[in-house]
């Protein structure tokens, strides 16, 4: 027992980056974190660990940043106390991703979880971490369900696929009353609770806004081939097209458009596989002009400097720029540290009170929101989202005003 | 073994007494031996404090009684099944659905499920077991897909959404319990040991002997006066039956199922793979391939899996490659062996 509980402290050790500079366990506090390590979506879960890393490094060591827990080395509140991080793989696996969520708990005495991506996954480890009194900071799963189930534990900072639809339909009113003519959008959806959460807030806001739907198509997720798909959606031949899908789905309907000829007047994209940087990689040349909802833009750094500095230590690591996701684990992680700060102790329910009581001013993020604040239901209200579009080889921001570098180009191909 | 001398014996024999005898006393030994290993496991959630390690022992003995389930169809009748993801998602969404949206215990929502699966394996054999060989096993993959997207699309059973179990209170009315994994081993336990049983019965019966002569050669089987098709019909829906009770237990453990989560393909081969790594066909071989395969999996990812080199995976691959090569007929093989080079000496 005890010497696998120091194999896999050395081993977490090891990943967090910390080596020999290891605090004394009283001086520790150990945080879960639970990605998707292999299969599918492994490459999200190595992100998010650099992502994780990197706000460890804001939190464990001093810097002269505007963000929470970043002045002062360790955690002000718990004496300087450190965080380590106990990582584990769910495989995408509701009952896997239990299963660990119990492990972290009662094995590693984490005092939080932060996870999952996959709303599948994120729905039974705020069970678990519910039935032990345990925070969950849920950092980028954005179904809208996971909010409405009254728990106490949960905690998610980044908006919800419901308040991101909304940004898209609020950025297209704006567009009509500009008196351009946007008639009918098509929804393009996979079969997940992401994808079929996704396309009941678009029809239910299209409905009430008054835009057609032309075409309603869900598919197959990780399918073959996308080709029926594709043609029925060129044959509506909508104003715009929403689609709703993950990297590898994403970057299959890209290629099977342009094989097919089918160039959409204009796409508004639900993030995930849109916000990958592997997609951009492989077909950005037939996405220019695509727009995404997002939860982060990096052109933020022209008027937040942590913003770019954040992004610097991030991309030493990962080698890549911050995006949707992983500046969203990020920001979980200082909302839980500032949390912690205030709690000034580990115990479940009184970091679950820090949490409930957090208010942090926007400008004190890296995100473009509002505040960061949390509801009844543990969603934060004011995590406003952004609408980005790709433009070269960056994304501009070009919604809402407040946050926007540059007008839009629509429609994307005229 | 005996069973096919029984048989194949002249109808009047001086030593049918003796082996009669012989063969009751081995089957007495048999059951000795069971009682003793289930009485052991009932007792070995006590002994293991630990959650995580309760939730593996869960487990195990989930996939033993579900791989034991697959082998009565599988490993006796030969008919080799890669769709039993089927029946333990229709046992798995009917004890959730009858539970969740109507308020009805899942006690009776499990009865429902396993009713329901054996239904569905008899319509689905109806055709297919007129399939033979490896065009029964594609035609049950397909089949299982085909339930998969139909659930996905079916917003009554919560389409891709999936079922979230009410947070209840501790209680065996509900089957809910939120931290206690000792009554959740149980309950998997009481499930091995009822397919155990049913194998153990059924084995040296009638039945049992025409699923292993159909296993062996249908034609002659049916030459002999074997009801081939009566006898695939029979083990499928025993087989799905209680595949599905494991798929409402699984459900009750996990809380929240979707789609992908109880259907997916991967559920299929689990149910498969103790039983052929632990030995086709026999009455431990299920148990013991769960016994090696479950915890290595479990505890591989769980200490491994967090670097996300598949260092766990790998491992996985590999234990199943090197049974697959030195031990084609599976673990149990191993005993066999010896047993019978002691019985040679003696």
């Amino acid at each position: 027992m005890l010497r696998r509980r120091e194999i896999l402290a050395a081993g977490a050790l090891a990943l967090a980056g910390l080596g020999s500079q290891r605090a004394t366990a009283a001086d520790e506090v150990v945080v879960g974190v639970l990605y998707a390590l292999s299969g599918a979506s492994a490459q999200n879960g190595v992100d998010a660990r650099h992502a994780f890393e990197t706000a460890l490094d804001v939190i464990n060591e001093s810097h002269d940043l505007d963000l929470p827990a970043a002045k002062g080395a360790g955690l002000e509140g718990l004496g300087g106390a450190r965080i380590r991080l106990v990582i584990a793989d769910h495989q995408g696996d509701p009952q896997k991703g239990r299963a660990e969520a119990e492990r972290l708990i009662t094995q590693d005495k984490v005092i939080a979880i932060v996870g999952a991506y996959q709303s599948s996954v994120s729905a039974t480890v705020s069970a678990v971490c519910e039935r032990y009194g345990v925070p969950f900071v849920c950092a980028d799963s954005s179904s809208p369900s996971l909010s409405r189930r009254n728990l106490k534990y949960f905690f998610r900072p980044a908006a919800n696929d419901e308040m991101f639809s909304a940004a898209m339909f609020d950025f297209m009113d704006g567009l009509r009353k500009q008196g351009k003519t946007i008639d009918s959008v098509s929804l393009f959806y996979e079969d997940t609770i992401y994808g079929i959460d996704s396309s009941n807030v678009q029809r239910k806001l299209a409905n009430e806004r008054g835009y057609r739907i032309a075409a309603d198509v869900k598919y197959k997720s990780n399918s073959p081939s996308l080709t029926a798909e594709v043609q029925a959606l060129k044959s509506a031949g909508a104003d715009v097209l929403l689609p709703t899908c993950y990297t590898n789905d994403a970057i299959l309907l890209t290629k099977t458009m342009g094989e097919l000829g089918y160039k959409p007047k204009a796409i508004i994209a639900q993030a995930a596989g849109f916000s990958e940087k592997s997609v951009y990689d492989a077909v950005g040349d037939k996405l220019q002009g695509l727009i995404s909802r997002a939860s982060f833009s990096l052109d933020l750094a022209a008027k937040r400097p942590s913003v770019g500095i954040v992004n610097a230590m991030y991309r030493k690591r990962a080698d890549r720029d911050l995006n949707d996701n992983t500046s969203r684990q990020f920001t979980a992680m200082l909302v839980l540290a500032d949390a912690l700060n205030r709690a000034g102790s580990t115990d479940g329910a009184k970091l679950r009170a820090a949490l409930a009581a957090t208010d942090i001013p926007g400008t004190r993020t890296i995100m473009p929101w509002k505040k960061v604040i949390f509801d009844a239901g543990g969603q934060n209200p004011d995590a406003t989202p952004v609408l980005i579009q790709y433009v070269g080889t960056t994304f501009v921001t070009v919604f809402p005003e407040s946050a926007a570098v540059a007008p839009a180009i629509w429609p994307m191909n005229a | 073994m005996t069973g096919t001398s029984l048989i194949a014996a002249p109808a009047i024999s001086p030593s049918l007494d003796e082996a009669d005898r012989r063969f009751a006393a081995k089957r007495r030994r048999s059951l000795y031996v069971g009682a003793l290993v289930f009485a052991g496991l009932a007792a070995l959630p006590y002994a293991i404090r630990d959650v995580y390690l309760q939730n593996v022992l869960v487990l195990t003995l989930l996939y033993a009684a579900l791989s034991q389930s697959w082998n009565i169809l599988g490993g006796y009748c030969g008919q080799i099944s890669l769709g039993h993801a089927l029946y333990f998602g229709i046992g798995a969404y009917a004890t959730s659905i009858l539970f969740v949206n109507y308020g009805v215990s899942p006690w009776l929502g499990l009865g429902f499920g396993a009713v329901l699966a054996a239904s569905v394996a008899l319509a689905i054999g109806w055709p297919c077991f007129r399939l033979g060989g490896h065009y029964f096993s594609i035609a049950t993959i397909v089949i299982a897909e085909a339930g998969l997207l139909l659930v996905q699309n079916w917003d009554f059973v919560g389409g891709a959404m999936g079922v979230q179990w009410p947070f209840n209170p501790d209680s065996w009315a509900t089957l809910q319990f939120a931290r206690d994994k000792i009554p959740y081993a149980h309950l998997a336990l009481g499930l091995l040991v009822a397919t155990w049983l049913v194998t153990f019965l059924v084995a040296e019966s009638r039945w049992g002997y025409g699923w292993r002569a159909v296993k062996d050669d249908p034609a002659a089987a049916q030459s002999l006066g074997v009801e081939v098709f009566r006898s695939k019909m029979a083990a499928a829906a025993i087989s799905a039956f209680f595949t599905a009770v494991g798929g409402g237990l699984y459900a009750s453990y996990v809380s929240y199922i979707d789609p992908e989560s109880v259907m997916s393909f991967r559920f299929s081969l689990l149910f498969a793979l103790p039983a052929v790594l632990g030995g086709v066909g026999t009455l431990w071989g299920a148990l013991v391939g769960a016994a090696i395969l479950i915890p290595i999996t479990e505890i591989s990812r769980s200490y491994l899996g967090g670097t996300g080199s598949g260092i766990d995976l790998i491992f996985y691959g590999g234990l199943v490659m090197v049974v697959a090569i030195a031990r084609p007929e599976g673990v149990l093989s191993l005993f066999k062996r010896t047993r019978a080079a002691r019985n040679e000496e003696v």
